[in-house]
């Protein structure tokens, strides 16, 4: 049994403090093999939490509210957090839900209309790009909306101004983890019925991780560049009273 | 106020005592440390204090209040355990959050002592890692910054540095006398390692079988130990243990060892010494008051020669640890690196002896303290 033991209390190799930091897919896979238990639990109450189908933006925010702390290596109370955050945001995450979901939905349905329109004239592959790439867009602005709704609270115009800009200014990470989100998805319908457990264990949670580590660099920029702009603005207030 | 008072403290198990009516007042911020050999009853009168073992006679206070029959919880204590005790199913932050959380501290509260601990202790790093993660000093620090989140007025350390290898020792050693200073708490630690004892220690409470031998400063228990047990404990290498005996040349007392006398310091207290002229007793010097020559700045009726056969030279780097025979006796001097003595063959060392110490041969007990 000191085997057992040992698994539990052998000492470790030790953390230096100035230890060269991973990034990229190196930090990526870093997180997931530290927090793999963390993520699996996560999906449990994501499922847990969706149950009533409206309450499934709700619980989107509220795991991408724990997979924002994951990133940033904060410590969380799995539960306590992910409830807290699911009350939270409720309300504006179920609206924002709908709205984006709607727009995703018609921007899917119009990309496969031109795509068959565009299959009789050619034309309309001009709308067919178009509406393609709207879809993509609002598919990487939903991930930037939903991960700047959970790390900061901000004024709803200024939250969309602010996805709307990451989106732009960074859309190649979020198109890398919705392109993850899909493989996952892939993988599962490939491997059924091996794969079975795949859903009810990671792939919710592991894919709302992987678009929170897409898109949180961008969403801390520029949510630094809202937060420069106000110093900037309060120290120009100081300065016009002296 | 965290002073500490035990009063009679003695521990039973069925017939079996292993702490002996123990009495001791450790002062408020005062850093005291229990040391003595495996099962001389440290541990155990710590785990008393902690409220984790049952008191069995005697009264135990802090800060003033009877605490016999006080939970542990209650008795605003911290304790840090050998094996450093963590979960390991939990992060660090969530270990050193785990006390405050049992008292359904506002979640703030509990973030702002975790963060703070770990600033204190550099741990700030590992604060999302589990404990199987880290190394051996780093779950230390774990350990101690679990204590300190709670604040508490005493913290109880039971043999905290045994586990980590010598250099590490070294640095944490350092870290919790610094550590002390700065939280300005009372500490009662608990080793078996005289330096760890001799290096932070306001005062060191000496034990042996279930019983203090001594209480007292670092330096008073090196230069004045009350017995021998206490003056071969205290000390590295040990003090050198040599049957003499005493006589008395004209106003002074010498005492003879292997032939060879050893004049008695005038400072010691003539009545006392005089009681055992012509008795034998055990005179201990310590191995830096043996030198291979007459230092400069000790008066010449305080030094006498040992004539003696070298056995082993240990070279220390700093020093060298000469070990010789003398009147069928080994003894240990601690002499200059430079010094050469040829194995074998007969060194001439001298006595400082107005640093000997003379203990009774049968009470064991020091005659001139």
């Amino acid at each position: 049994m000191r085997w057992l033991r040992d698994m539990w209390t052998k000492e470790g190799p030790g953390i230096a403090k100035d230890a060269a930091k991973k990034h990229g897919l190196a930090l990526f896979a870093e997180i997931i093999r530290r927090e793999w238990w963390e993520i699996v639990k996560l999906n449990l109450l994501f499922i847990l939490a969706s149950l009533p189908i409206v309450t499934i933006p709700a619980a989107l925010a509220a795991m991408a509210s724990v997979s924002v702390a994951l990133v940033e290596d904060r410590n969380i109370y799995l539960g306590r957090d992910f409830w807290a955050a699911f009350r939270k945001y409720l309300w504006r995450a179920t609206m924002a839900g709908f709205i984006l979901s709607t727009a995703i939905a018609l921007g899917v349905y119009a990309t496969v209309t031109y795509a068959s329109l565009a299959t009789g004239a050619l034309v309309f592959a001009v709308p067919l790009a178009i509406s393609a790439a709207a879809t993509v867009f609002i598919c990487v602005f939903a991930c930037h909306d939903l991960v700047l709704m959970v790390m900061r609270d901000l004024p709803l115009v200024q939250r969309v101004r602010l996805a709307a800009l990451a989106s732009l200014a960074r859309p190649l990470p979020a198109i890398g983890a919705i392109g993850f989100v899909a493989a996952l998805w892939l993988v599962h319908i490939l491997l059924y019925p091996v794969s079975v457990f795949m859903p009810a264990t990671l792939n919710f949670s592991l894919g709302m991780f992987a678009v929170t580590f897409g898109v949180h660099r961008a969403a801390v920029e520029s949510l630094s560049r809202v937060t420069s702009m106000r110093t900037s603005r309060g120290g120009g207030a100081a300065a016009q009273n002296t | 106020m965290a002073s500490i008072s035990l009063k009679g403290l003695n521990k039973t198990y069925g017939p079996l005592t292993v702490v002996h009516d123990i009495d001791l007042e450790i002062a408020d911020k005062e850093f005291i440390i229990l040391v003595g050999p495996s099962g001389c009853g440290k541990s155990t009168t710590l785990r008393m204090i902690a409220g984790l073992d049952e008191i069995s006679g005697g009264e135990l206070r802090i800060g003033g209040d009877l605490v016999n029959d006080v939970p542990s919880k209650d008795r605003d204590i911290a304790m840090v355990f050998q094996n450093y005790a963590l979960y390991p199913h939990m992060t660090v932050y969530k270990n050193m959050a785990f006390g405050l959380e049992l008292r359904r501290a506002p979640r703030d509260l509990i973030d702002a002592q975790v963060t703070a601990a770990a600033d204190i202790l550099d741990i700030s790093h590992l604060l999302n890692r589990k404990p199987k993660a880290l190394s051996g000093g780093q779950r230390q620090r774990v350990a101690l910054g679990r204590a300190m989140v709670r604040n508490p007025a005493v913290f109880l350390l039971d043999e905290p540095l045994s586990n980590l290898d010598a250099k590490l020792r070294g640095t944490m050693r350092t870290e919790i006398a610094k550590l002390h200073k700065r939280l300005s708490a009372t500490f009662v630690y608990v080793t078996h390692d005289q330096v760890e004892a001799m290096t932070m220690a306001d005062r060191i409470v000496v034990m042996k079988d279930g019983r203090i031998q001594q209480v007292d400063t670092p330096q008073q228990l090196y230069d004045r130990p009350v017995n021998i047990f206490v003056a071969g404990f205290i000390g590295a290498p040990p003090i050198n243990l040599l049957p003499a005996t005493i006589a008395r040349r004209g106003e002074q007392f010498v005492a003879i060892f292997d032939g060879q006398e050893l004049p008695l310091p005038s400072h010691y207290d003539k009545a006392r010494i005089a009681a055992y002229e012509g008795r034998e007793v055990v005179l201990g010097i310590r191995p830096e008051n043996l030198h291979e020559l007459p230092p400069a700045d000790i008066p010449q009726q305080h030094l006498a020669p040992i004539a003696a056969i070298a056995d082993l030279a240990e070279p220390m780097g700093s020093e060298v640890h000469l070990n010789v025979t003398a009147g069928g006796r080994n003894l240990i001097a601690r002499l200059s690196p430079r010094f050469r003595a040829r194995i074998g063959s007969e060194v001439r060392l001298i006595a400082d002896t107005s640093q000997v110490q003379l203990f009774d041969k049968d009470t064991e007990r020091s005659i001139h303290h």
